[in-house]
């Protein structure tokens, strides 16, 4: 490889290599339909109207007293919004339905033995359920408004009940994946301070039943330990009289739900009028230091804002049947399978087990069977669908309106299958972009106003204002094709409010990196920092690369490395490839390409000089890789799957750490003697790496 | 992003080796993962999953030279759906 004088470049940049796809346009049908057709609401939501542009939200809930201030700023960032106004989340979900449509869907439940039939709860029904619940909590349990309660819960009909009955009483709730450990659930009551904890027996997984209430003792047991006492366990039943664990139940502080709850049959419970700024739940994700931070979000504002983008973005209307097949313990769940459809009085659908049970079309006879027209769910989903079905959707006679992602950027051929297979060519797509922390979607098109664009999330949302940042805090203007750190420029609705009893910590994640002055008064002065890499283009189109570690540090393996080698991999006497990352002093980091060759091809300067110039054409002359090592084989396991680990600290002169497992382990040596020799005879061998370089070395050879 | 769902993802994938895990040492290795998944920050869940992978190989190798099919049959299983949900999730590179 010749000691080329052209510009290399950092990981980032190679993140923005993509080219930018061309538009998809949505269909007169969905445009006629559509809550947001008139380009108005842009003027509306522009930032010369914020933030009584978001009294638009406001205004679809049902409030006991109207606010005073829309936006109180007076404590930046512990933003207020509607701040004087009181109302019920429960109510807004349920009761204030029942007058039109009490009679009408709230929840369909799916089952996931797929010979059991779906349940259809109404809005009548679910009042019931949650008022009789609600009592239990308060008059059995001793819940009072402020108090916490965790759920450890599957996808039942049981858990929005659950969770409505908290908002009911002001209890805020707690909502812990189910598929979590105990142990993670035992951290999370422990952080929550919380004294009750709601589970199920049992729930069925990929045809399995599996056995949940043991993790309710594991959980209780860690919770101890970090100090905090459990009174009360109460317990689900998957089956009604049948007992689903193995696990016995501890007398005096587990209780079967329906042993305890005919006690409260028929009892109703007036909804706690709260603030606007109540707490309404904890959500928790997992933090940079191994402790997850609970996002603690509001009443007021996060309702407001879930209603609004569910209105808006996902075209909801009372009339639809929708689908999330995310989990309620996500942000995704809370959001838009419970409280943004229900506040629109639409149908919900939930399901209880995993999108390929028992086989790839069943999430298609699903929508088929009940007629939904709404379909939300994941890229990692739509792969995984794709991968074992890619025909199924054309054998089902479902029709969506509109399909959302979320969760993480999709690629572009991925997302022309969703389009064109599921969709079947009639949907729009709604890319959306957002995080726990946000409480709903702030990047995304307005499905009947935007064109959409394979691998962009779209501008950002009504009444929110990105802005890139370098690492200097300099904007980097849409079009540059620069990637940099993705800010909000200002407070919306649906924000957190803080991290669960540290306030500290919350002003340190989301504000210190660019906030100039802790005493300013003016929201300006508080971008919120995402914790996202992304790239705006000229057109407003906002595409995200990942999370700013994984863009600065370690792109070049997750984005730019698959590329890489599939270039290299083009060349005829290329059999592996693999790109590594290489700490650099000026750039920061550096790719290096290792190749192999394929059995009787001998490697040399020319070789070299072809997976580059191969590289250059198909990808760019940006993503050149500073040294191209032709190596014998590479190092693997005993499956085949390449060591990239081995490579990436044999390239930045660090410990290759364990290679007994490998198949052939005594190629490292041989390896390491031709790569490290060569570039010690240049002059290349690296300064000692800091413990953070060499921990993020370590963390990208296992990150692969 | 709300990337925060592969984590618990991946940790019921591990909670299914954790379940066919041989022998002790290789339930103490599944459940630090496991607890690496749960609390890790989602940069992490690639290392994560690679590792799993490679304990899932190791194990299923284990129950070959052991001659037990039933237990190879099932970490296979469990491999193979690991393998492709950290495809999918983007979480790890095809070779």
């Amino acid at each position: 490889m010749t000691e080329a004088q052209e510009v290399q470049v950092s990981e980032a940049q190679i993140a923005v290599h993509w080219r930018e796809e061309g538009y998809y346009y949505p269909p007169a049908k969905f445009i006629g339909q559509a809550n947001a057709s008139d380009p108005a609401i842009f003027e509306r939501f522009s930032e010369k109207n914020f933030p009584e542009c978001f009294r638009e939200y406001a205004d679809l809930l049902t409030w006991d007293r109207y606010w005073h201030t829309t936006l109180d700023s007076s404590n930046p960032p512990f933003w207020k919004w509607f701040a004087g106004g009181r109302l019920n989340a429960c109510y807004n979900c349920v009761d204030r339905h029942l007058a039109a449509s009490a009679n009408k869907a709230a929840i369909i439940w799916v089952p996931e033995p797929e010979e059991a039939g779906s349940a259809a709860i109404t809005y009548q029904e679910l009042y019931r359920r949650v008022n009789e619940f609600a009592a239990l909590l308060r008059d059995f349990c001793g819940l009072t408004t402020g108090d916490r309660v965790t759920l450890h819960m599957p996808m039942s009909v049981e858990l929005p009940v659950a969770m409505l009955a908290c908002a009911r009483l002001g209890v805020i709730h707690s909502q812990v994946f189910g598929g979590f450990s105990g142990a993670a659930c035992g951290t999370r009551i422990a952080d929550s301070g919380s004294r009750v904890l709601i589970t199920m027996d049992g729930y069925y997984r990929s045809g399995e039943l599996l056995d949940h209430k043991v993790k309710a003792d594991e959980a209780l047991a860690v919770a101890r330990e970090q100090g905090q006492d459990v009174d009360k366990v109460l317990v689900f039943r998957r089956h009604p009289s049948r007992y689903a664990s193995q696990t016995p139940m501890t007398e005096g502080r587990d209780f079967f739900v329906d042993e305890v709850l005919p006690d409260y049959r028929g009892k109703l419970v007036e909804p706690v009028s709260m603030p606007a700024e109540a707490p309404l739940f904890i959500m928790y994700s997992s933090g940079t230091t191994g402790r997850p931070k609970g996002a603690q979000h509001s009443t007021g504002g996060y309702l407001s804002y879930v209603t609004g983008t569910c209105k808006y973005y996902l075209d909801i209307h009372p009339e639809d049947t929708y689908w999330c097949m995310a989990d309620i313990g996500w942000i995704t769940g809370h959001s838009y399978i419970v409280y943004g459809p229900l506040a629109c009085g639409t149908t919900t659908v939930i399901y209880e087990g995993t999108p390929n049970y028992p086989d790839a079309g069943r999430p298609w006879r699903i929508a088929e069977r009940l007629g939904v027209n709404i379909f939300h769910t994941s890229p990692t989903s739509i792969r995984m669908l794709r991968k074992a079905g890619p025909d199924e959707p054309a054998k089902y006679g479902y029709h969506f309106k509109s399909m959302t992602t979320v969760g993480e950027p999709i690629e572009p051929e991925v997302w022309r299958w969703y389009y064109d297979s599921v969709g079947k060519g009639e949907a729009i797509i709604t890319d959306t972009w957002w995080l726990t922390e946000t409480g709903g979607f702030i990047g995304s098109t307005l499905p009947a106003l935007h064109k959409m664009k394979p691998g962009s999330c779209g501008p950002g949302a009504l009444g929110v204002y990105p802005v890139i940042y370098d690492e200097a805090g300099n904007v980097i203007e849409p079009g540059s094709g620069k990637a940099g750190n993705i800010c909000m420029r200002n407070p919306w609705p649906g924000i957190m409010q803080t991290i669960w009893g540290d306030d500290e910590r919350f002003v340190q994640v989301y504000y210190a990196k660019y906030n100039k002055d802790r005493s300013s008064k003016d929201w300006r002065d508080w971008p919120f920092l995402c914790g996202d890499g992304a790239v705006q283009a000229a057109d407003g189109y906002i595409r995200i690369l990942g999370r700013i570690d994984d863009v600065i540090n370690v792109a070049g393996h997750r984005l730019g490395t698959k590329e890489l080698e599939s270039a290299a991999l083009t060349v005829p006497e290329v059999a592996e490839a693999a790109a590594v990352p290489v700490v650099d002093e000026l750039r920061g980091r550096v790719v290096e390409m290792y190749v192999s060759l394929k059995p009787g091809v001998s490697g040399g300067k020319e070789i070299e000089d072809k997976v580059c110039r191969t590289i250059e054409t198909e990808i760019g002359k940006i993503a050149r890789p500073k040294n191209i090592w032709i190596v014998p084989d590479m190092p693997k396991t005993r499956s085949g799957k390449i060591m990239r680990r081995v490579i990436a600290a044999t390239s930045n002169f660090t410990d290759v750490g364990d290679i007994t497992t490998l198949a052939n382990p005594e190629i490292v040596e041989s390896i390491r003697r031709q790569v490290q020799g060569a570039k010690a005879a240049r002059g290349e061998v690296p300064r000692e790496l800091t413990e953070q370089e060499r921990e993020e070395i370590k963390t990208f050879g296992q990150a692969e | 992003m709300t990337r925060q769902y592969l984590a618990g993802e991946l940790s019921v994938r591990l909670a299914r080796l954790q379940a066919v895990a041989v022998d002790e040492a290789a339930v103490r290795a599944v459940t630090c993962l496991r607890h690496e998944a749960e609390t890790q920050p989602t940069t992490a869940l690639g290392g994560v999953a690679a590792r799993a992978l490679d304990l899932a190989d190791d194990l299923c190798w284990t129950s070959l030279g052991h001659g037990d099919m039933a237990a190879f049959s099932r970490l296979s299983a469990i491999s193979a759906d690991l393998y492709e949900f950290g495809i999918c999730a983007d979480l790890l590179h095809g070779s």
